[in-house]
């Protein structure tokens, strides 16, 4: 497992990855915050990732919904993508991204944070076997 | 610029917030490329935001998206809405013909990394860029059933390019055969043997393990004995080899992976290598391994099935599949009066049992197809001697051998007993012997050696030539028996023509039959046919007659020679004499 290393309460977290969100560290090719600012359990979040150029997925902004459960950063939190997208170990129905198919969800660790998973998805966009996937219409998104 | 309009004491640079009293808040914009910092009014709207980036940026607003926090500001909504305040950053993206943010930035390493992550979920581990090969090759047939090993499938591709010998393209027929065919395929894996095999992954290590190349293999190759021991892939590949759609969506994933591999330069040639390396111990490992149980799927399994091993390999699940087909033509025609098995090759050269390839059908050996492919055979003992040593072959035999009641059955098919009790009768007393032989490896190893056999044949002619001198003396051979079946093997193509014909002569063959048998069972020694060769070919004959080879003892000589293969008899006869 992990270096054994203080444990920062769930809240103290989440608190530091919406402030983190908010003043857009990073690149600025994804970007998350509360789904609702009121949400005083910091469990619904939600997330966007650009699409990479050079693939499929570019000139597109993906929507997703992360949900981070009572365990959260010692579980992994939910993710699931609002906007239609076709791509390896998301659910082509409901947009639901499988723990077990990408790497860090599957291998969680509590280090792991929600920019992190973000951008992971969206290096995942640029692996060979999704790049190149044909994507729906741009603008739709999952009924649920 | 100091009054443009509304002039209001807070207006600053390039902004003309409506309100009066918003405070001006500076919030950075950011695009992949670019950030710049704008002052805006706090209540303004996300309109008004974009109206004074598309000046800044040098775009059009509705080409604007802007991001906050995860969500897209929408023109209708305000700044303060979603808690955009002083200092904080606003990501946007600027909607160009093909613009897009260029994700460029993220993960540097997505290209190499592509391959570990995006593939497969099942796939621990494996990268196929290791040139090391993390496992052994699949042999020949690509279109194994049953792939147990993903990684294989890797290797499947260079298998199947580099070094078929015809042996291999052989079973690659075989297989595709099998693979058409889907009802086969579920048969055989619905065999429980086979289900209960492949359901336990510590046989199918064991067993694989056992195989002393195999050490040698995992020696060299650590990840071999990781995914060996690794339960949870071997289960993974068993399930694999029973779900045939599964193992094509396998196939296909590694077909991609391969070719991937592929087009890196220098990857051809790791292929290569790799192939070389591994392939060829595991395919003689393959070889090499005697099957312990009954089914020939089985045996096959072990060979190739090292479960991450061959994909292809894998159990090629013995279309001839003792149980199932049993459709035995003979090969050795009346002469060599070699009853046919279910054996699995096609071509029976040497193959005094007929082995056949009885998956699909009757009669098949009878076929054009046949026919060539056992000249072909012929011409090429190797091949013969591959076709031979196929485990299937062996676990065939094997399995003949203990189970007589099929061994029976399959005899008894053959269109030579057919009209014929007392010969049936015969057979079947003799089969237990027979079937011992068949296992002998000393007969096996005689079968497979040209040689042999071609001195084999001579013995037989000379003993035909004996019966013609002096018939007397042929009964007292015939308790000595007569190897005639290996002997047959030379002569392929007699069958088919020469059938009919022994149909004929059945009570000679009855008794020659017998005494093949008993050679064999006895170890087999020189033979002949207790039948005169004039009477043997006598059908034969009577068509060189009709074709006008008038020279009776000329065709005589050449059906001798040829073993009563009409055609080739007539291209001896030519050429030795020009009609």
């Amino acid at each position: 497992l992990a270096i054994s290393r203080v444990k920062v309460p769930r809240n103290f977290r989440l608190l530091e990855e919406l402030e983190e969100g908010q003043k857009g560290e990073g690149d600025g090719t994804v970007s998350w915050g509360l789904e609702d600012d009121e949400d005083m359990t910091l469990t619904r979040w939600t997330g966007m990732i650009i699409g990479p150029a050079r693939t499929n997925y570019e000139n597109r902004i993906y929507s997703l919904k992360v949900e981070c459960g009572p365990r959260y950063p010692e579980t992994a939190p939910t993710v699931r993508f609002v906007t239609k997208i076709s791509m390896n170990g998301i659910n082509n129905s409901n947009g639901t991204v499988d723990s077990r198919s990408i790497p860090i969800l599957a291998k969680w660790q509590n280090s792991y944070t929600i920019k992190i998973v973000l951008q992971e998805l969206r290096r995942l966009m640029m692996s060979k076997e999704n790049m190149k996937l044909p994507q729906p219409p741009e603008g739709q998104t999952y009924s649920t | 610029m100091a009054d443009q309009g509304a002039a209001d004491p807070g207006n600053n640079n390039n902004n003309k917030p409506e309100a009066s009293e918003g405070t001006i808040i500076k919030v950075t914009v950011k695009t992949p490329k670019d950030k710049e910092e704008i002052a805006i009014a706090e209540d303004a709207s996300v309109t008004q935001f974009k109206e004074e980036i598309s000046r800044r940026f040098k775009a059009k607003q509705d080409q604007l998206v802007l991001i906050f926090a995860g969500k897209i500001l929408k023109d209708g909504d305000s700044l303060s809405q979603h808690g955009i305040k002083d200092g904080l950053t606003v990501h946007l993206v600027i909607k160009t013909a093909h613009k897009a943010a260029d994700g460029g930035s993220t993960s540097a390493s997505s290209s190499t990394s592509t391959q570990a992550g995006s593939t497969s979920t099942s796939n621990p581990g494996t990268n196929p860029s290791t040139t090391t090969g993390s496992t052994g090759s699949a042999p020949p047939p690509t279109q194994t059933p049953n792939i147990l090993s993903k990684h294989l499938s890797l290797f499947e591709k260079s298998g199947l390019g580099m070094g078929s010998a015809n042996f291999m393209e052989l079973q690659q027929q075989m297989q595709r055969q099998l693979m058409s065919n889907p009802e086969m395929l579920s048969q055989i894996m619905e065999n429980p043997l086979v289900q209960n095999m492949m359901s336990n992954p510590d046989l199918m290590r064991q067993m694989i393990m056992a195989n002393p190349q195999m050490q040698q293999l995992m020696e060299r190759n650590p990840e071999i004995s990781h995914m060996l021991n690794n339960p949870e892939l071997m289960r993974q590949t068993m399930e694999l080899a029973r779900n045939p759609a599964m193992m094509q969506e396998m196939m296909r994933n590694q077909d991609r992976a391969l070719s991937n591999l592929e087009s890196i330069p220098g990857g051809y040639n790791a292929l290569r290598r790799m192939y070389t390396d591994i392939q060829e111990p595991m395919f003689s490992a393959a070889r090499e391994q005697v099957s312990v149980r009954n089914t020939s799927l089985h045996s096959y399994s072990e060979s190739g099935a090292q479960p991450s091993r061959t994909e292809n390999r894998e159990p090629l699940p013995n279309p001839w599949g003792p149980p199932t087909s049993s459709n035995p033509s003979e090969s050795g025609g009346g002469s060599t009066g070699s009853s046919s098995t279910t054996a699995g090759t096609t071509p029976s050269v040497s193959n005094p049992l007929g082995i056949n390839p009885g998956s699909l059908g009757n009669g098949m050996f009878n076929s054009p197809g046949m026919q060539s492919l056992l000249q072909q055979i012929s011409e090429n003992p190797q091949l013969m001697q591959n076709m031979l040593s196929a485990p299937y072959m062996r676990s065939m035999m094997q399995s003949l051998a203990q189970n007589p009641e099929l061994a029976s059955q399959v005899l008894m098919n053959n269109p030579l007993f057919a009209g014929n009790q007392q010969l049936q009768e015969q057979f079947r007393a003799q089969l237990p012997i027979f079937l011992q032989q068949m296992q002998n490896p000393e007969a096996l190893s005689v079968m497979t050696n040209p040689r042999a056999m071609q001195a084999l044949m001579q013995i037989q002619q000379g003993l035909q030539t004996l019966q013609t001198e002096a018939p007397g003396l042929m009964p007292s051979l015939m308790p000595g028996g007569i190897p005639g079946i290996p002997t047959g093997g030379a002569m392929p193509t007699e069958n088919p023509a020469s059938s009919p014909s022994s149909a004929g002569t059945n009570i000679a063959q009855q008794q020659l039959m017998h005494q093949m048998l008993q050679m064999f069972a006895g170890g087999g020694g020189g033979g002949g046919s207790t039948q005169t060769p004039e009477v043997r070919f006598q059908s034969q004959l009577d068509q060189l007659n009709a074709m006008g080879f008038i020279n009776r003892e000329a065709n005589l000589q050449a059906l001798i020679a040829t073993g009563g293969d009409i055609n080739a008899a007539i291209e001896r006869l030519l050429g030795s004499q020009p009609s």
